[in-house]
């Protein structure tokens, strides 16, 4: 039997080329990437394997924000006994429909000798297609090996090929080799570079926040990727999908910290029209936005900071004052100049994310816009800080202004205060939930700001500044390399993202000009020496 | 008594019938109150973590004296009812070694491992929770379970160290289904038996364990450490699974609940915490006195404390900093309102565990709950003096009714103490200048 079973895999493998798990298995490669999946990466790669259809119910471990994006957190985040006990329900509800009798004949291209007995080629078949796709690379022998003896042994005690299958299936899905993107580098001139599936996966899953298809896998396994022409080729078509748009969507999420909604509550004696799925549409008001602008439109995303074009639902539009006269959920709507509408920040994500529960806080607002936009972390305050000017409306001091005014003059306060409070003041004329307001306790609120030198007034002056602040084009350059990387975007050197930056400053700032820019340049798939330094033997 | 499991749960889920919290565990208990003295089993010793942001007010929660029949603090006056199972330190001390004060984090490292952190939001090892379940969940269904009352998913501080958090529950619901949901049986039941489908679960899970070494391959080292955690986690689930093919030797004369319909509001907002405090506590409680697990961690906030009161538009955490300090009164009063709050709900998780009878008395008895905060005084980040909280009895193990007043000591030495009361074998617990020897002997009977 076992000889047989060999016989039967190695005529599997024969058909494929083993570039990654042969590098690995002649021990020149070296891993230099462990990336585990997001949950949107889990699942967009579920549904392109096994179908739509199939139903992913489950908890996902949490991310962490480092550098300003969760991205960051997956290479440095391991798999709890929770998270596994989660993974691994998941990986045989997710076999289990992929084998039943609705979703095999989709499925399993092979037929069985017999429905009701083990069949050792057709189970290799099935196994060594959806491992390739679930490992972004082929199995080892060894790997296929125990898995078609696993299917054998089921099919066998329960009389169902079919349950051999399912799990077979249900061990690849909780596999590490599936939860975790495996990086692996091999000795390339001088150094070490990624070699061609883990370039594939560090594209697709950049590009279309999956895995890669059949296409791409195709494109590793010749080695077309290699080349700078495949290359180019395979960026172009997967930059030419609609997907794309759900890769920059999964990007753009992270980038603007919009999962912080999961935890934002608002005080509804205050705020009634803050109900439950608030967070969401505001989330998705400033994702569709963004992704219009930057990808439909082709547009220069300096504009996202200036535009009073949006798109909004009926519970957005009771928050921004517009009546909702629209047919259908979503409506392209553009603000009148009069509103003080002007780019992402005056949408009610940003606004009401960086808020209290029932009062907005400059502070707050500049040191978000500040880490999202321009990349300028704010250091932790001093730990002893007095802070009751502030917080005494019953004072002289009526507005946020001028109780922030009155601890920004203590020197070690204003050091960071002044490069922060500005950016929040010229907000100051949109409450905690976003809302438009022109008093607060019955003062006129101001909203000038002075910021690097430079005086402007209102949200409308703060998108210009903004707009034509270099900082703000080279961030966007920071937080998408480091994104595609899983790196701290605060530990990233500047010259790892100039090639991306510069084809974006050409381009007049197109997105995809970004894109194309920073996956194409030369140094994109080579593992840094530190990463090979660190690899024991 | 037989009793309608839809009415119950209307009663336990939409909080519309509060009246019934007493009777609701009564009938679940045997009509001799005796849940578990008849198997003659002894009754394994449980843990619990309880964590309440922002800490306390010194001036109203310290009692002014130390020893026993020390005279009730307001703050301290919700847990009242169970004051004679309770013992409360105050003043003790938290050196940083070389690390900076790490605002709302370096208290909470402390007070759980007895080590001061070198980073924000990781813990430097393993937190007391899981350096008890090492010791005592072997049997268990779970090692451990965490809840977050507030539904935040990243609120748990019960961790392997690093960057390993353990995932809290974060809704009723979802902590009802991982308990009692499928794969569930009532050890009380007189059809249980092994669940066929767990011996097919143990072989795919081989299968994944034997790839082991392969995957451990050409890593580097913190790479290498997190891919044997990934193992180490497929070892734990084994265990459960082998676990869960034995009958447990336990057979409580609880009866769970059916699956609710629907779940509560989870948010900051202090009126959803007081509906999802008693819920997740008694979930808790059934999963202790069912042996689901004997430690259950649960948290009502992060540090930093986000809960709100309706109507206060700065909330608690931003409170503690800009409230200003009365006068008259010595202290910030609206955060003097709110650090009651937080002992209001200390005090409804106690009620839960002390609801269950068990042997000899409650769970409460066979229990230690440790409960602790991140800051002596929010409003400047301070740490020395963190009030922390220790109820239940252990079994016996454990004196109770004491005010531990500060001696110059180490908070470390709360830790050691209640890793000896649940009969951990150490001798000394935490590193540094936080290293401690001495366990509060007095409390330890």
């Amino acid at each position: 039997m076992r000889s047989k079973l060999t016989l039967i895999i190695a005529s599997f493998v024969a058909c494929g080329t083993w570039i990654g798990a042969a590098a690995l298995e002649a021990s020149v490669g070296q891993v230099v990437g462990l990336r585990r999946l997001t949950q949107n990466e889990y699942r967009n790669s579920i549904a392109d394997i096994l179908g739509k259809d199939i139903s992913v119910q489950g908890t996902f471990e949490p991310g962490i924000r480092i550098g300003g994006l969760t991205a960051a957190s997956t290479a440095v985040l391991s798999i709890t006994p929770a998270g596994f006990e989660s993974y691994s329900k998941m990986a045989d509800t997710i076999a289990a429909q992929a084998t039943n009798e609705e979703n095999r004949k989709r499925l399993v291209s092979c037929q069985p000798k017999s429905a009701k007995a083990p069949d050792d080629a057709c189970a290799a078949q099935f196994l060594g297609h959806y491992g390739l796709q679930l490992f972004r690379r082929p199995l080892t022998a060894e790997e296929l090996r125990s898995r078609v003896s696993l299917a054998r042994t089921m099919a066998k005690s329960s009389s169902d090929f079919y349950a051999g299958l399912r799990y077979g299936l249900a061990t690849l899905l909780q596999s590490p080799e599936f939860l975790f993107r495996k990086e692996i580098a091999v000795p390339e001139g001088k150094g070490y570079a990624l070699e061609p599936y883990s370039r594939a996966a560090r594209l697709s899953y950049l590009m279309w926040d999956s895995t890669p298809d059949a296409e791409l896998l195709k494109a590793a396994q010749t080695g077309e990727l290699i080349t700078a022409a495949g290359l180019e080729k395979q960026v172009d078509r997967l930059m030419a999908s609609p997907r794309l748009e759900v890769g920059m969507r999964a990007f753009f999420a992270d980038m603007l910290m919009l999962s912080t909604f999961d935890n934002v509550s608002k005080d509804g004696l205050f705020y009634p029209k803050w109900a439950g799925p608030m967070g969401g549409s505001a989330a998705e008001e400033t994702l569709r936005t963004t992704i219009a602008l930057a990808l439909h439109e082709n547009g220069d995303m300096r504009d996202l900071m200036v535009t009073r074009k949006t798109q909004i639902n009926r519970m957005l539009a009771s928050i921004y004052g517009v009546p909702f006269s629209f047919k259908g959920e979503w409506a392209p709507y553009e603000f009148g100049p009069e509103t003080g509408r002007s780019g992402l920040v005056t949408q009610i994500s940003l606004l009401a994310m960086f808020s209290h529960p029932g009062r907005s806080s400059p502070t707050r607002r500049g040191v978000a816009l500040n880490e999202i936009l321009l990349c300028e972390p704010t250091p932790t305050p001093p730990n002893n800080v007095d802070f009751s000017e502030v917080n005494d409306t019953n004072g002289p001091r009526k507005t946020v202004r001028e109780r922030l005014m009155a601890h920004a003059n203590d020197k070690t306060c204003a050091s960071c205060h002044n490069a922060v409070d500005p950016l929040g003041l010229s907000l100051e004329g949109f409450d905690t939930i976003g809302g438009r307001r022109e008093r607060e306790n019955g003062e006129m609120i101001d909203v000038s700001a002075t910021l690097a030198g430079k005086s402007f007034s209102g949200a409308e002056g703060l998108g210009k500044f903004l707009y034509s602040s270099p900082k703000y084009p080279a961030c966007v350059a920071r937080k998408l390399y480091s994104y595609a990387n899983g790196l701290n975007s605060e530990e990233v050197e500047p010259a790892a993202f100039k090639d991306g930056q510069e084809s974006f400053q050409k381009s007049g700032y197109r997105l995809r000009a970004l894109i194309k820019g920073l996956v194409t340049s030369p140094g994109f798939f080579i593992a840094t020496a530190e990463h090979i330094k660190t690899v024991s033997p | 008594m037989k009793l309608d499991r839809r009415f119950l749960l209307r009663g336990m889920f939409q909080g519309s019938a509060a009246t019934m919290m007493v009777p609701f565990l009564d009938c679940f208990l045997d009509s001799k109150g005796q849940a578990l003295a008849a198997t003659g089993q002894k009754l394994p010793t449980r843990f619990n973590t309880f964590f309440f942001g922002c800490g306390l007010t010194k001036s109203l929660w310290v009692p002014k004296t130390a020893g026993k029949d020390y005279e009730m603090t307001v703050q301290l006056k919700p847990l009242e009812a169970y004051r004679n199972k309770l013992n409360v330190f105050s003043g003790l001390r938290i050196p940083f070694d070389d690390n900076p004060n790490y605002q709302h984090w370096s208290g909470v490292a402390a007070a759980a491992t007895g080590i001061s952190p070198t980073k924000q939001g990781q813990f430097d090892s393993k937190t007391i929770d899981q350096q008890v379940a090492d010791v005592i969940s072997r049997g268990a269904r779970y090692k451990s379970v965490a809840a977050a009352a507030s539904g935040n998913a990243k609120e748990s501080y019960s961790s392997l160290g690093g960057l390993n958090t353990l995932p809290p529950e974060t809704t009723p619901l979802s902590l009802y289904t991982r308990l009692f949901g499928p794969g569930f049986q009532d050890p009380s039941s007189p059809n249980w038996k092994p669940d066929p489908s767990i011996m097919v679960q143990q072989s795919v899970l081989s299968v994944v364990a034997e790839d082991r070494k392969r995957a451990m391959m050409h890593l580097g080292a913190a790479d290498q450490a997190r891919m044997d955690q990934y193992f180490t986690s497929v070892r734990e689930v084994e265990t459960q699974m082998a676990t869960q093919l034995q009958r447990p030797e336990l057979t409580a004369k609880v009866e769970i609940p059916g699956a609710p319909e629907s779940d509560l509001v989870v948010n900051n907002a202090l009126p959803n915490i007081r509906k999802n405090v008693p819920l997740m506590s008694r979930l808790g409680a059934l999963a202790l006195a069912t042996d689901q697990t004997r430690v259950f961690n649960l948290s009502i906030s992060e540090p930093g404390s986000q809960i709100f009161i309706p109507g206060d538009s700065l909330g608690y955490h931003q409170s503690t900093h800009e409230e200003p300090i009365d006068p008259i009164l010595g202290y910030q009063p609206r955060v003097a309102q709110y650090n009651v709050h937080s002992m209001e709900l200390f005090a409804m998780m106690l009620k839960e565990l002390d609801g269950v009878q068990e042997g000899d008395g409650t769970l409460l008895d066979h229990s230690l709950v440790f409960a602790y905060t991140d800051q002596s005084f929010a409003k400047i980040h301070a740490v020395d003096g963190l009030p922390i909280l220790v109820a239940g009895l252990a079994s016996g193990r454990m004196k109770g009714g004491y005010h531990i007043a500060g001696d110059n000591s180490t908070v470390s030495r709360v830790g050691l103490t209640a890793m000896k009361a649940m009969g951990v074998g150490v001798d000394s617990w935490g590193a540094n200048s936080m290293e401690t020897k001495s366990p509060f002997t007095e409390l330890l009977a």
